[in-house]
Formats: C-alpha cells, sequence, structure tokens
C-alpha cells in the first residue's frame, strides 16, 4: 500500500550573524548551511494498518509527514502511496487521502462548521447521496451535532481536531495521515478521539498513519510503530518487539508492613547486579524495583522478597513504554531490529 | 467536453466561496460598510484634488478634464476586478508562507494557486468599481464617445486583460515568499506603481514612462488602452499592447509560482 | 524626569529593536509609498506647464515639490499605530493586564512607539530633507535654507506626533463598541489624511471649508509642520498655530486619560 524507500530531505538554512552588521553581511553574501531533516528512512505500511510515527521534538516526522502528503518534494528516494508518487501525481493522489494537522486547522475560521463540509464537498466532488451518508457517518463517530452550526472560531479544541478529522474523511480517503492528532487535549477527550480512529480503521479498514508524543496513543491504536531520531530511523516493528527489545525491565512494587524492614533487602549483592540493571525507590510507603528480566526471574526475585520481609500489597508490571521510549531518546542507539 | 467540465466547475467554487464570503460579510456588517465608505472616499477625495486642478488650468498637457476622468475611471474597472478575485495573493506574500498555512492548499484536490485566490472574494473592490463604472457614465456622453461593436469588444478585452497585468505583476512578486518566507512589502512597492497608470503618460519623464511602459508595464492597464477609445490611434499598439504584456507576466508569474511551489519548504519540523 | 525615563527606556528599546528588526520592509513601503509623491511631482509640473502663470493659488512650483515631499515626510513621521494597537488589547483582553500594572498604560505605547520611529527617522528624514534642499538649490539656483524655520519645523512635527499619537489611542477606544476595527480604521485613515492636508493643501479648498479644517486638530497634522518648513505663514500665525497645537494635543490627553479612568472604574466594578 505505501512504499517508502530511502527518503531523504535537506533543507537550506542561512545562517544568520547577530547585529546589523551581520544582516547586512548575511544579505549580500548568505552563509548556507544544509540541514537534513530527514536521512535515507525506508518502510512499508500495508492497508488497514495504523502507524504510528514517534520521536523527539525535531526528530523529522512532520517532515515525513509533509513528503507523504504531497507537500514537501524529497530530496532524493521515493514514496509511492496505492500506487502514486504524491508529489507528481498531487491532484489525483490527495483524494485519496486525509490530513490533519493537529496544530492547524482546514477548517473555514469565520464560518459555520457545516459550511466548511459543504465547501469540501464541492472541492472533493462529492456528490449528494454519499454527502448525507456520509455526514451521518462522521457524526456518529465524532459526536458533531452539537456544534455544527457554531463558528469554527468559537469551538473548543476538542470539537475543533474532532470536526478537523470529520474534514479529512469526508471524501473517504484510503490513507488518514494525522500529525498529532491529540495535542493539547484532555484525557477525555484524547480517549474519545482515540476511539473514534480506531472505529473509522475498523468499519472502513483505513490506512492511517498518525505522528505522536503521547504514547497512551501509541499503545491504544498503533498496530506498528516507526521511532525516528535525528531523521534516522531508529526502530520498526511491533509495540511487542519494541517491549522485547528494549524492554527487559520489570518493575516490582510491594508496600512492607514495617517500613524499616525494607532495609533488610539488598537485591544487589543478593543477585549480583549492577546499577544498569536494577534501580530501587523508596518513598516512605512504597517500595518500586526496576530489574533486568533477562539477568534475574521475576520469580527469584518475588521469593527473596517475600522471604525477608512481610508486605501489605505486591505486584509485578511491565516497565511501561514510555520508561523504554525515554530509554531509548537518551541513549540514541540503534539497534538492528 | 473536458474543458467545458472544468470550467464549469471552476465557475461553480466561485459560487460557493462567494456565497460563504457574502456570509461572513453580514457578520462583520459594520467593517464592511466603513471600509467600502473608506474605499469610495479615497477615490473621492482623488477627484476633488483633480477638480481643484483643473479649476485653474484649461487643460493638462492638452488633455481635458473629462477625458482624464475617462482615463481614471479606466484605470479603476480592471484594478477593481483583480482586488475582487486574486486579492489573497497579498496574504500569499504576507503570512500564507510564513505560518506554513500553504499546507493545507497543497492536499486539495485542485491547483494550489486556485485553491488560494478562491478562498477570497473581496467585496471591498466594489468601491473602486462603482465608481470606475460612474466615471464611465460622466465622461463618455460628455466625449460624446461613440462605441462602435468592435470598439464595444476591444473595450471588455482591454479590460479583461488588464485585469491580469495587476494579477500577473502579484503573482511574480508575492512567489518571492516561496523563498524568502515574506514578500508583502514587495508586492506593495509594485503594486503602487500602478497609481502612475491613471495621468497620461505625456507628463511623465522618459525614464518612467519606459519604466511603466516595458517594465511594470501598468500604462497598459488604464492611460494606452483608454486614449485609444478616446481618440482613436491603433488598436494594435494600445488594445494589442495590453493583451500582449498580460500574457507575458502571466506566464512569467505560472512560471515563478510553480518553481515556488516546488520550493515551498513549509514550517515548522 | 529622570524616574520616568528609567521606567519607560525597556520600552523604548523594545521599540529600536522591532524597528530594526522589520527595517527592510519599512523600506520598500516608504519606496511604495513614494512613487505617489514622485506621481504629484509630475502632475504638478504639467500643471505649471499647462497654466502657463507663475504660481497656482500662490504657491510657486518649487513650493509645490516641497510640500508634496515634506508633507509625506511629515505625515510618515507623524503616523501613530495606536488606534490599532490599543483596539487589539481590547479584542484580545490583554488591556485588562495593563491595568493592574504600576505603570502609564499611553507612556507605555508611546516610549514603545518612539523608539520604533528613530529606526524610521534614520532612514527617511535625512535623504528627504537633503533631496528637498537639493532640489530647491538646483531650480532657484540659491540657497535658500532657513534655519529657524527649521527648528520651527522640527517643534511642530513632535507636537503633531504627540496629537495624532493622543487622537489614535482615544479612537482605539472605539474598539470597546465595534467588534471589527479595519474598517473603521481604514476610513479614519482616510479622512484624517485628507482634512490635514496630505493629499492638496487646505488653502486650496474653498474658503470656508479651508478655514473650518483650519481649526481642527487634523490640520496641526501635517498642514501646520510643512507650512512653517515652507516659510509660508508669518510671526502671528505660527504663534497661532502653535497656541492651536498646544490646545488639540492637551484636549485629547485629557480625553485620553478620562476614557481610560473610566474604563478602569467600570473594570473594577463589573469586572473583566
Amino acid at each position: 500500500m505505501i512504499h517508502v524507500q530511502n527518503l531523504k530531505k535537506e533543507f537550506k538554512k542561512t545562517v544568520k550573524e547577530p547585529g546589523l552588521k551581520g544582516s547586512i553581511k548575511s544579505f549580500f553574501k548568505p552563509k548556507n548551511e544544509i540541514i537534513t531533516a530527514v536521512d535515507d528512512i525506508s518502510f512499508d505500511v500495508s492497508a488497514g494498518e495504523i502507524l504510528g510515527f514517534i520521536g523527539p521534538n525535531g526528530a523529522g516526522k512532520s517532515t515525513v509527514i509533509k513528503m507523504l502528503t504531497g507537500i514537501l518534494t524529497p530530496t532524493s528516494g521515493s514514496c509511492e502511496i496505492n500506487g502514486k508518487i504524491p508529489y507528481k501525481n498531487r491532484k489525483s493522489y490527495v483524494k485519496e487521502i486525509g490530513v490533519v494537522f493537529g496544530q492547524r486547522t482546514q477548517l473555514w475560521w469565520d464560518l459555520a462548521l457545516r459550511e466548511t463540509y459543504t465547501v469540501l464537498k464541492e472541492i472533493y466532488e462529492v456528490d449528494d447521496e454519499s454527502f448525507k451518508k456520509r455526514m451521518a457517518f462522521l457524526n456518529e463517530v465524532l459526536e458533531l451535532e452539537s456544534f455544527i452550526t457554531s463558528p469554527v472560531r468559537t469551538l473548543s479544541l476538542g470539537q475543533r481536531m474532532r470536526a478537523d478529522i470529520a474534514a479529512s474523511l469526508l471524501h473517504s480517503p484510503k490513507v488518514l495521515f494525522l500529525d498529532e492528532p491529540t495535542i493539547g487535549l484532555d484525557v477525555v477527550v484524547k480517549d474519545n478521539i482515540r476511539q473514534a480512529i480506531k472505529s473509522i480503521n475498523e468499519n472502513e479498514k483505513t490506512t492511517v498513519i498518525l505522528t505522536t508524543h503521547d504514547l497512551q496513543d501509541v499503545e491504544n491504536l498503533c498496530d506498528r510503530i516507526v521511532m525516528i531520531d535525528k531523521g534516522k530511523k531508529v526502530f520498526d516493528g511491533g509495540i511487542d518487539l519494541l517491549k522485547q527489545s528494549y524492554g527487559q525491565s520489570r518493575e516490582l512494587r510491594f508496600v512492607p508492613v514495617a517500613v524499616s524492614d525494607a532495609d533488610k533487602l539488598n537485591y544487589g549483592r543478593e543477585f549480583s547486579l549492577g546499577e544498569s540493571d536494577l534501580r530501587v525507590e523508596n518513598d516512605g510507603h512504597t517500595v518500586s524495583v526496576r530489574f533486568n528480566n533477562d539477568k534475574v526471574s521475576v520469580e527469584k526475585i518475588l521469593s527473596y522478597t517475600l522471604k525477608t520481609l512481610h508486605v501489605k500489597d505486591i505486584s509485578v508490571t511491565d516497565a511501561d513504554i514510555e520508561e523504554i521510549i525515554k530509554g531509548i531518546y537518551k541513549s540514541g542507539v540503534s539497534p538492528d531490529a | 467536453m473536458k474543458f467545458f467540465k472544468k470550467i464549469h466547475r471552476i465557475f461553480k467554487l466561485h459560487r460557493i466561496f462567494i456565497k460563504q464570503d457574502l456570509k461572513k460579510l453580514m457578520e462583520y456588517k459594520i467593517d464592511f460598510l466603513t471600509g467600502a465608505a473608506g474605499m469610495l472616499l479615497t477615490q473621492a477625495f482623488n477627484l476633488f484634488f483633480l477638480s481643484i486642478i483643473f479649476s485653474q488650468i484649461p487643460d493638462l498637457k492638452g488633455w481635458k478634464f473629462e477625458e482624464i476622468l475617462f482615463i481614471y475611471g479606466f484605470a479603476l474597472l480592471p484594478k477593481a476586478i483583480d482586488h475582487l478575485f486574486f486579492d489573497n495573493l497579498w496574504a500569499i506574500g504576507y503570512f500564507i508562507i510564513r505560518k506554513g498555512d500553504f499546507d493545507k492548499y497543497l492536499t486539495r484536490p485542485v491547483s494550489p494557486l486556485f485553491a488560494v485566490t478562491v478562498e477570497k472574494f473581496q467585496v471591498d473592490a466594489f468601491g473602486e468599481l462603482v465608481v470606475g463604472i460612474a466615471l464611465l457614465c460622466v465622461s463618455i456622453p460628455r466625449l460624446k464617445l461613440d462605441f462602435s461593436p468592435l470598439n464595444i469588444a476591444l473595450f471588455i478585452a482591454a479590460v479583461f486583460f488588464a485585469t491580469f497585468i495587476y494579477t500577473g505583476v502579484k503573482l511574480i512578486t508575492s512567489s518571492i515568499a516561496f523563498w524568502t518566507k515574506r514578500s508583502g512589502n514587495i508586492i506593495y512597492m509594485f503594486y503602487m506603481v500602478n497609481d502612475f497608470a491613471r495621468y497620461p503618460t505625456t507628463i511623465y519623464n522618459r525614464f518612467i514612462r519606459s519604466v511603466i511602459t516595458f517594465i511594470i508595464p501598468f500604462a497598459f492597464t488604464a492611460f494606452y488602452p483608454a486614449s485609444y477609445f478616446i481618440r482613436g490611434g491603433n488598436a494594435l499598439i494600445n488594445v494589442g499592447g495590453t493583451v500582449i504584456a498580460a500574457a507575458v507576466l502571466t506566464a512569467i508569474g505560472m512560471l515563478v509560482w510553480h518553481r515556488g511551489v516546488c520550493a515551498y519548504e513549509s514550517a515548522g519540523s | 524626569m529622570r524616574k520616568l525615563l528609567k521606567i519607560y527606556k525597556p520600552f523604548t528599546h523594545a521599540g529600536v529593536l522591532l524597528a530594526a528588526q522589520y527595517r527592510v520592509n519599512f523600506v520598500f513601503f516608504v519606496l511604495g509609498d513614494i512613487l505617489m509623491c514622485f506621481i504629484n511631482f509630475f502632475l504638478w509640473k504639467a500643471v505649471f506647464n499647462s497654466g502657463g502663470a507663475e504660481t497656482f493659488m500662490g504657491f510657486s512650483q518649487t513650493d509645490m515639490v516641497v510640500y508634496i515631499f515634506v508633507s509625506f515626510l511629515t505625515s510618515t513621521l507623524a503616523y501613530s499605530d495606536g488606534a490599532y494597537a490599543v483596539g487589539e488589547e481590547i479584542r484580545d483582553g490583554n488591556i485588562a493586564m495593563r491595568m493592574i500594572k504600576p505603570i502609564r498604560f499611553d507612556l507605555a505605547f508611546l516610549f514603545q512607539e518612539l523608539g520604533e520611529r528613530t529606526i524610521s527617522l534614520m532612514l527617511a528624514f535625512l535623504p528627504l530633507v537633503c533631496g528637498v534642499e537639493i532640489y530647491k538649490f538646483a531650480v532657484t539656483g540659491a540657497l535658500a535654507f532657513n534655519p529657524l524655520n527649521f527648528v520651527l519645523y522640527l517643534l511642530s512635527l513632535v507636537l503633531s506626533y504627540l496629537i495624532n499619537f493622543y487622537f489614535n489611542v482615544c479612537f482605539g477606544y472605539s474598539a470597546f463598541v465595534l467588534k471589527n476595527l479595519w474598517g473603521s480604521n481604514f476610513l479614519k485613515d482616510v479622512l484624517v489624511g485628507f482634512m490635514s492636508g496630505n493629499i492638496i493643501p487646505l488653502n486650496f479648498m474653498p474658503s470656508a471649508v479651508g478655514t473650518v479644517l483650519g481649526f481642527l486638530p487634523f490640520a496641526s497634522l501635517t498642514y501646520t509642520p510643512v507650512m512653517i518648513y515652507l516659510g509660508m505663514f508669518d510671526a502671528p500665525t505660527i504663534a497661532l498655530r502653535f497656541g492651536l497645537q498646544l490646545f488639540w494635543l492637551a484636549f485629547f490627553f485629557v480625553l485620553q486619560q478620562l476614557i481610560w479612568n473610566a474604563s478602569v472604574k467600570r473594570m473594577s466594578v463589573q469586572g473583566g
């Protein structure tokens, strides 16, 4: 469905020296610097998949999306979606995709929301019959009813995002691109939006590509993630694979009956674990132990703990994905995934 | 057949957007009315200025008051039409590109240039249009101008092509923003040259005359074609020049625009 | 006074930086506007050629050229963005923030704009004044620069700016009532431009109209300074004109203060 090969994008940036003298100098003799925003990225997406793009700020996520949607022309490499090259067959290509940029809106600011849909209906040449059906469907999924007659400028951020997603889906695109669809929204609205994306994906087999900073989005929605950092792909695979490759750590949490008992525990000596494989935190109430599952089994840790002291409550969890990704961003290592 | 379908679609979209713009207008009624009053007054004051001048002199370098009024009125027509349909090009130069808002036009299944321009139907232009038509109505009977069918056709052609001289200049200068992010002031500087066109070019020195004839050919938006309708002369040069100037400027404009769209870098990361 | 300058200096500084950042835009804008001057220059040249007379309503051709360029200079330098700036603050609600700060709202704006003006002063003032004087010298063959008139002009220009500033601040308060500002601002600019003599000297107008306009505040904005520059006013007229300028400055200053106090009061009673 989507085939991306060695995609690369470079930007020329004029370096400005400070002060009046500097700007006069750069006016006559501009000093350029080439910045590689996206460096040799390849991946494939199959139909009906939800792919999450993650990476720190400035990693190049949006640049990739902009190339896939035909807004930017790649410096080199290629991308093909449904057999079309975005920046070459732009007009016919964009009829098959929907795009939402979370930080911008494509709605007409001064008009009632409904008017935006009437205008888009004409632009995308949707016939009356399908438009009616489509609006009913979008209404059901995104609950537009309550604000469809309000001017767009009066909508709350959450309403606006729902309206924007509906606008991008009006022409029943095969692929939906969402650039930070949950940015700035509260927990409940975020959840609504996720539900909507999911049901559209399930109902219509729409392929979804989204970028996000919110790892809840990733956990709840994505079949697969591609992580990029400094323009390069550092991970590509399912969430399970991510956890397997990086998430060796498990977390044991317990509440000791007597807080002072916690001092009796010394996991490091007992299992000869170094600092990189073990971290113990004690907040005076709950003790949390993060340990590398490859070096020591859950069973051993548990039995050692229960043998040494009495606990009121105990649990073992997988490390959450946030922790894993934080680790990868920090170390910046790229595995051969 | 495909061509007609395309034209039909363009008209349809225009109609829809005009309807939306009129709705918007109703919401900002006072703003529109005061703005239109401002446009009307600007022209009224200029005419007042001219009438004071002509109260003291019989003619200006051989041009009578009525003739000047005809040229002035003619000048306002293409200016108003361009203003009406292509006003959003200013926004390209001022902020659409700088803020990265151009992205959304690229994700629509119509040409980005059409998507940008169709979005704004600038009703303020009616101020200029009304004054222009009024001036023609006043000056034509006084000058006893006789419009043969051929001349009527030429008149319509001249106004139509003169509009694209304005649009062409705006297209070229606004496209600069694709590279520099911002070109509003450059558009302004070149656009202002159009004011030279409303007086006979014979009052200017040779340098200015050649600039407004050959380089930024605003003289073809008013004085050259208008003087043909007043005094006759060579239609091939006076009206033909307008057609050529419009064709050349629009062609350059389209070229620069397309290059610009390819060079567009969006904004943010 | 020194304390005042110390408090508001940061605003001036910010204004200078802001204007420096936009200096290229400013140059393009001035170049665009100056084209209008050249159109008028050629138009008047043709008028004098066609009329055959040496003077036009008391103006020689040189006077007229000086009027065109110096009135442009004056209106550019005395320009104030106050109406728009105040209107925006009212619309986006920032005005409430201004009310709780221990500084004067008008002075903060004024000092910032003065800072912005420094750049346009540097970029436009010298070239235009020199250009005009060189032109006068080239045409008349005599050095006719009058230092006294020039100093009086500068004084009048400063008053012109201050009047315009306070007038615009007062006008900006209309945003409390009007929803959108673009149209009313544009209409105001057109009317003020005409009434202050930007298009033609006020004495060219039918005498009744000219006299009335002469006493309105707008004559103080362009017409008065330029006529002083030209040396067309005798001593009593100059005194009268300065008197009028001071009167209108005081008028708008007090008016602005009254509106401000009223809105602060309203705000503290009704809340934001």
